[in-house]
């Protein structure tokens, strides 16, 4: 949600710019749109710099061998981009849109084609998370093709110190509770919870809620949850919430307090795991984002794999279902020209990632992939979190309407947190502004 | 390079011709008028294009903000008549009405601070000598040339908060630290709306050159031969201040106030950048963008501007008649 939340407003800024820019090289008569002029394949992506040189590269290979020719453009902001190129008639080949929101508005405009017959679905269903086709599904026919993906259902900590004091992985939510407790009788302060994020502050609460969720729900109840065919406040949300509230407001769990998860910004959140005199706090949720120079101390970026400890988000029970809730990237078909059939069928292909991996934060959908390609520990935990999930769920928010997902669900929860009201009132007063139409 | 800057100039040059060929027609069908009508007619002529334009541009979305806000989700396939539903929601929550006593907190509380703390910098730097006054009120000057969201990012740094026994990076925490207090989650703190009251001082602090500049004009404005006169009836300073000066300057005062508190009414983006209305902190402007930019909530939305509307109206039109009074009396 934090990465959509910035795309989004960086849309706005430059949304002008690249729409002049984009008309500009269309008028320039390069063939960019349009898909049976014989001219290369088209595909718009608002990834990483980095991991689109990286795919464009493994990309050439793949299109030469094939006897085709394929030209990755990246884009600013696609999410709101591709509906405008859309009723401007201008839209790539193929696009990679960020959320299956969008995919289904795209397919809903008709410019989208199903892929069923295009990739090897049965093999894909074999090789990819599970759940990632079912993301990529509108109506019963598959649109969207997960390429790349991120993962949110993951606890940080501090490697050396977390096994100097011989602490474990939890395997259930009660274990992560037991963890917790274990934590703070050693003298410790169990969490590293900030969320301050300006006018965006509250995603980070729902993150947490939505993961829970998951877990409690289980996959079926999530997505009713997400599309509100349950309740907002149905039970297992309300399940859900104890189990944070826990988390959040009991004493002495969350550094600094309750009032410094509402005031400190999400940005300093795991700094204070890596003090020079032992771990002011000692776990992390967030999202794989997070491993970056922008939210580590420089040492620890520097020594990844030494210093930075990553295990996923815990099951309810264990060996029951393991969800992980997360986001990605998903190609969507917008030609029926051979070649761009050809191009989707390249990049279902489990090597697509293998120039963008080493050199990127990219992580593959695909299980098989191989995981020795990725530049550092940290990824490979990551990702094996993704490959051994029993779902992949995209995050439940951004599929939200937005005065839910992007305004109640945030503000409610963040209240709450605040003390301002208790969380009974926030999921009820969440419920009560779902839009009626 | 070439190709924009002349794009540019023949479009300011078709404009101010388009503009020229308009007013050249008007003066040449007025004069097509016999000659008793073409001299009573001809201003009228000169000012429709003026008029039309504040038709098109502020009556028009005027009115269509009117009856959007009896409508859901404009432009939207749920579009839909609903009375004065709209109206009813907002005054009905909990949440829109403690954003209607922030706004009026926010309106009680600011334009007279302005106008108090700019009278106070006006008086007591006139007494400075030339330069020291200059270099006091550039000082106090500046803020107005920031930006308001840069403003925020200033005073994000001032208000900044980190976990207790973490280096505090914000000013007033830095400041408490060094006292060895505490930090205080400032912007968080909503008993009796403290944190509403340090979103203000943000404003305050931009606006108080403002109110300084006019009213130092003023102060200066204000005849020496009136002051003497009162000293040497024997005023003190305190009622030369208060029973000559003030007096002779009420009007600017009159004008400072209204066009802060006109100001205040549609602040928003103080609020939006520091708190986005969360804590408690929630304004109308911030309420308006949040319905219609967030929510898609149109009619919500066109309702909120529509009651800023009714609010302000009493105040542009005691506005206008001061204006009117004051230009009477000169």
């Amino acid at each position: 949600m934090r990465i959509t939340r910035r795309t989004r407003r960086t849309a706005v800024a430059t949304l002008a710019a690249s729409t002049l820019a984009l008309t500009a090289a269309a008028c320039g008569g390069d063939g960019g749109s349009g898909g049976d002029d014989g001219g290369p394949v088209t595909i718009w992506m608002s990834l990483d710099q980095t991991v689109v040189d990286g795919i464009q590269k493994q990309l050439d290979v793949k299109a030469e061998e094939a006897g085709i020719e394929v030209e990755i453009e990246r884009v600013d902001g696609i999410d709101k981009l591709i509906k405008t190129k859309i009723q401007a008639g201008d839209t790539p080949d193929i696009a990679l849109l960020p959320q299956p929101g969008v995919v289904a508005s795209v397919v809903e405009l008709g410019a989208a084609f199903p892929i069923d017959d295009v990739v090897d679905t049965a093999a894909l269903e074999e090789s990819m998370v599970p759940g990632a086709l079912e993301a990529g599904t509108v109506d019963d026919e598959l649109y969207g093709l997960l390429v790349s993906m991120n993962v949110k259902s993951l606890i940080f900590y501090p490697k050396k110190a977390f096994e100097k004091a011989g602490y474990e992985a939890p395997e259930t939510l009660d274990d992560l509770t037991a963890l917790a407790d274990q934590i703070k009788s050693d003298g410790g302060t169990p969490w590293c919870l900030t969320m301050e994020s300006g006018d965006a502050t509250g995603w980070v609460a729902t993150d947490w809620m939505e993961d829970l969720v998951a877990r409690y729900g289980g996959v079926d109840a999530y997505n009713d949850w997400v599309t509100h065919d349950i309740p907002f406040d149905d039970p297992a949300v309300q399940e859900a919430g104890a189990y944070f509230e826990d988390v959040a407001l009991t004493e002495g769990n969350v550094l600094g307090g309750a009032k410094a998860i509402t005031a400190t910004p999400f940005t300093e959140a795991a700094k204070p795991m890596f003090d020079a005199e032992g771990p002011s706090c000692w776990m992390l949720k967030q999202g794989s984002f997070f491993v970056g120079p922008d939210f580590l101390p420089e040492e620890v970026y520097a020594n990844l794999d030494e210093e930075l400890g990553v295990m996923g988000f815990p099951a309810a029970e264990s060996g029951g279902e393991n969800p992980v809730v997360g986001g990605g990237d998903l190609a969507v078909l917008m030609s029926e020209s051979e070649d761009a059939k050809k191009a989707m069928e390249l990049l279902s292909e489990t090597d697509i990632g293998n120039e963008a991996a080493p050199v990127s934060s990219f992580i593959s959908p695909h299980t098989d992939f191989d995981t020795s390609l990725y530049p550092n520990e940290t990824t490979r935990d990551i990702a094996s979190v993704a490959y051994e999930s029993t779902a992949f769920l995209f995050d439940g928010s951004d599929s939200m309407p937005a005065e839910v997902g992007a305004g109640s669900f945030w503000k409610e929860m963040t209240a709450w947190l605040n003390g301002d009201q208790d969380i009974d009132e926030a999921l009820t007063n969440i419920e009560s502004s779902w839009p009626s139409s | 390079m070439l190709e924009k800057t002349l794009t540019a100039f023949v479009t300011v040059l078709a404009g101010v011709g388009a503009a020229l060929a308009l007013f050249w027609i008007l003066n040449k069908v007025s004069e097509l008028l016999p000659a008793k009508y073409e001299e009573r007619l001809k201003p009228w002529f000169y000012i429709l294009p003026a008029y039309a334009a504040i038709a098109i541009f502020v009556l028009y979305p005027a009115v269509q903000t009117v009856i959007y806000s009896f409508k859901t989700k404009v432009g939207f396939p749920a579009e839909d008549w609903v009375g004065l539903k709209n109206y009813q929601d907002l005054l009905g929550s909990d949440a829109f009405r403690g954003t209607l006593l922030n706004t009026l907190l926010w309106i009680a509380f600011v334009p007279a601070a302005v106008v108090v703390l700019g009278l106070l910098v006006a008086v007591l730097a006139d007494r400075l000598a030339t330069r020291g006054e200059n270099a006091v009120k550039t000082l106090i000057f500046m803020p107005m040339a920031i930006s308001m969201v840069g403003a925020a990012v200033v005073w994000g740094l001032v208000y900044d908060y980190r976990p207790p026994g973490r280096p505090q990076v914000g000013l007033l925490n830095g400041i408490l630290d060094g006292f060895g207090a505490g930090p205080v989650a400032w912007l968080q703190e909503n008993t009796l709306h403290f944190n509403s009251f340090l979103l203000m001082v943000m404003l305050l602090w931009m606006n108080v050159g403002f109110a300084m500049v006019l009213l130092s004009a003023a102060v200066k404005g204000v005849p020496t031969e009136t002051l003497e006169a009162a000293r040497i009836d024997g005023a003190n300073e305190r009622s030369v201040y208060f029973s000559v000066v003030l007096p002779q300057i009420k009007g600017t005062i009159v004008t400072v106030f209204i066009t802060v508190l006109i100001g205040v009414m549609k602040v928003f983006d103080i609020v939006f950048v520091m708190t986005n209305g969360n804590f408690d902190t929630n304004i109308i402007g911030n309420e308006f963008y949040l319905q219609f930019f967030n929510n898609n909530n149109q009619g919500a939305a066109a309702a909120i501007a529509v009651m800023l509307m009714l609010a302000v109206i009493p105040i542009m039109i005691y506005q206008v008649r001061n204006f009117r009074a004051e230009e009477a009396a000169r």
